[in-house]
């Protein structure tokens, strides 16, 4: 794959830029390229936030920028014989049951599909987690299933729930924390996505795949109950690239 | 301690921000005008990262529980104690159950009140700025208590005061470095936007400062990106905002620029019906 060029963000930050792409070949690229980064310049860089296609690197004031290009160039290219980078496969339980799934008919309607159907579809393919933006922990995800992609709603809602799983567009996602929005919902983890009190406040982190499995409302509760206790533990796996 | 008998508007507490946590989607938040409120902790020669209280456009009012040292800069509000006038930019000493008001500024939109130790608010991912959903509270009500570091009544620099630049407040340069989909815009574009004036619209707030006058301007949405504090984002109805210290950390419109740290301090003191001009800056002579 191409170097990704290096060009100034600001007076303290590089900016890393591939072709623009939303793609699994861009992510894994990016993510080696970041992990990289995070272990050989460990003293110049504050932290690095990488979206679809491109990396902020974010320095300490003090670190001379054209300087610092210079040595981020040299590191690319070392970097392509980095070692892989291994990813988690997590287990996110999801109910469907209207209570919670606000816009799931309304989804079905327009997308002429039933509910199971949306249901369905919506639960077979792993998605990607390419970044965390938007809110505190809100994963982009990539993979919905073309044939519930299904358009914003024109009026924002002023507040969905923690938690609220949806359809925005091509896209489909989880509120990490409560917020207005303007997706379709079509039904509720009772994980908990971000939470301070944790080490690591995100669950889900770029790079890690999500199987979303249907649960029923008596077993949303239960989860929510252990949860709450901090007892509750996810399913997940680790996989080697 | 200190209690807080009016909460004003958007009353919060702010420090240097949050830093480490971006890659999760955590704003970096901080003081809106970071170079005001850097002098209001040195005048009491506090840490650089001593937490100060944040106000704009309606200052509170507050009651002090214990003797100590303030200091107030930024916008030009109009402090008193126990209704009596005071200095603005200078270390004052305040007595048990003094009570200040901040009124409203003459001038400039954000104000930052310092106290000698700074305020003790509960540190969340390396910070006390006040952020919805990290922080409690995103902003200060009526009856709050704020806790002191560690309050002293002494006045570390004996009569310290400064004087104020005052272009800091009446200058409408905004000086900006090109944002990464610049070079995307017609060379036209680029000429004529340049040469626009900017007016600030009423919906700007920590997040966002919202800039009127680009309407006949279109660019494209990028996939989205990487966006920080001071990115001019324009959108394809010629929609234009600079983000401010609340920032999300990604987004989806094209980057045209990218303000200095003290560009943003600047922009952050205007309000809105304001007029500014952005005044491109190259990064190196050689770039």
């Amino acid at each position: 794959m191409k170097q990704p060029t290096v060009t100034y963000f600001g007076e303290h930050a590089l900016l890393l830029e591939w072709k623009p792409a939303i793609d699994e070949h861009t992510l894994s690229e990016v993510l080696k390229i970041k992990h990289h980064l995070a272990n050989t310049c460990k003293d110049e860089i504050v932290e690095m936030v990488s979206a679809f296609s491109s990396i902020a690197v974010y320095v300490n004031k003090n670190v001379a920028l054209q300087q610092f290009a210079e040595t981020i160039k040299k590191e690319l290219k070392k970097s392509s014989k980095a070692t892989s980078i291994t990813r988690r496969k997590v287990q996110i339980p999801v109910c469907y049951d209207v209570k919670y799934a606000t816009d799931l008919e309304e989804v079905a309607e327009k997308n002429k599909l039933s509910v199971a159907e949306v249901i369905k579809l919506h639960m077979k393919n792993p998605y990607k987690v390419y970044f965390l933006g938007f809110l505190p922990g809100f994963p982009y995800l990539g993979g919905l299933d073309a044939q519930i992609h299904t358009p914003r709603k024109e009026t924002p809602r002023e507040k969905i729930e923690a938690g609220s799983v949806a359809i925005g567009g091509s896209q489909t996602g989880i509120y990490t924390t409560d917020s207005p929005g303007g997706w379709n919902i079509i039904g509720k983890s009772p994980l908990a996505f971000f939470s301070i009190k944790k080490d690591s406040p995100a669950l889900l982190q770029a790079g890690d795949i999500i199987q979303f499995k249907q649960i029923s409302k008596d077993e949303y509760r239960k989860i929510e109950v252990e949860v709450a206790a901090d007892v509750y533990e996810i399913e997940e796996e680790v996989i080697y690239d | 301690m200190i209690e807080i008998l009016k909460a004003g508007l958007y009353t919060t507490i702010q420090d240097k921000g949050r830093t480490g946590y971006r890659a999760l989607g955590v704003p970096v938040s901080g003081a809106m005008d970071t170079v005001s409120a850097a002098m209001a902790n040195k005048l009491l020669n506090n840490d650089t990262e001593a937490a100060v209280l944040e106000f704009t456009m309606m200052g509170p009012k507050l009651q002090f529980k214990v003797p100590t040292v303030i200091s107030i800069c930024g916008a030009a509000f109009q402090p008193k104690i126990n209704g009596k006038s005071i200095d603005l930019n200078k270390a004052i000493s305040v007595a048990k159950k003094d009570i200040l008001t901040l009124g409203h500024p003459e001038f400039g939109s954000y104000g930052y009140l310092a106290v000698s130790g700074g305020f003790e608010a509960q540190e969340v991912l390396g910070s006390r700025s006040f952020y919805k959903n990290i922080t409690k509270n995103s902003n200060l009500e009526k009856g709050a208590i704020l806790k002191l570091q560690n309050p002293s009544s002494e006045k570390i620099l004996r009569n310290a005061s400064f004087a104020i630049d005052s272009s800091h407040f009446s200058d409408n340069t905004i000086e900006v470095f090109p944002g990464p989909e610049l070079h995307l815009l017609s060379k036209k574009f680029q000429k004529e936007i340049l040469a626009s004036t900017l007016k600030i619209g009423s919906q700007s707030n920590r997040m966002a400062y919202v800039m009127e006058g680009l309407e006949a301007f279109s660019a494209k949405e990028i996939i989205t990106a990487p966006v920080q504090p001071g990115t001019v984002q324009l959108t394809p109805s010629g929609k234009c905002v600079v983000l401010m210290r609340d920032a999300q950390t990604t987004g989806g419109y094209a980057r045209i620029f990218q303000l200095t740290n003290h560009a943003i301090c600047k922009l952050a003191q205007k309000r809105a019906g304001d007029k500014v001009q952005v005044k491109v800056k190259k990064y190196y002579n050689d770039n």
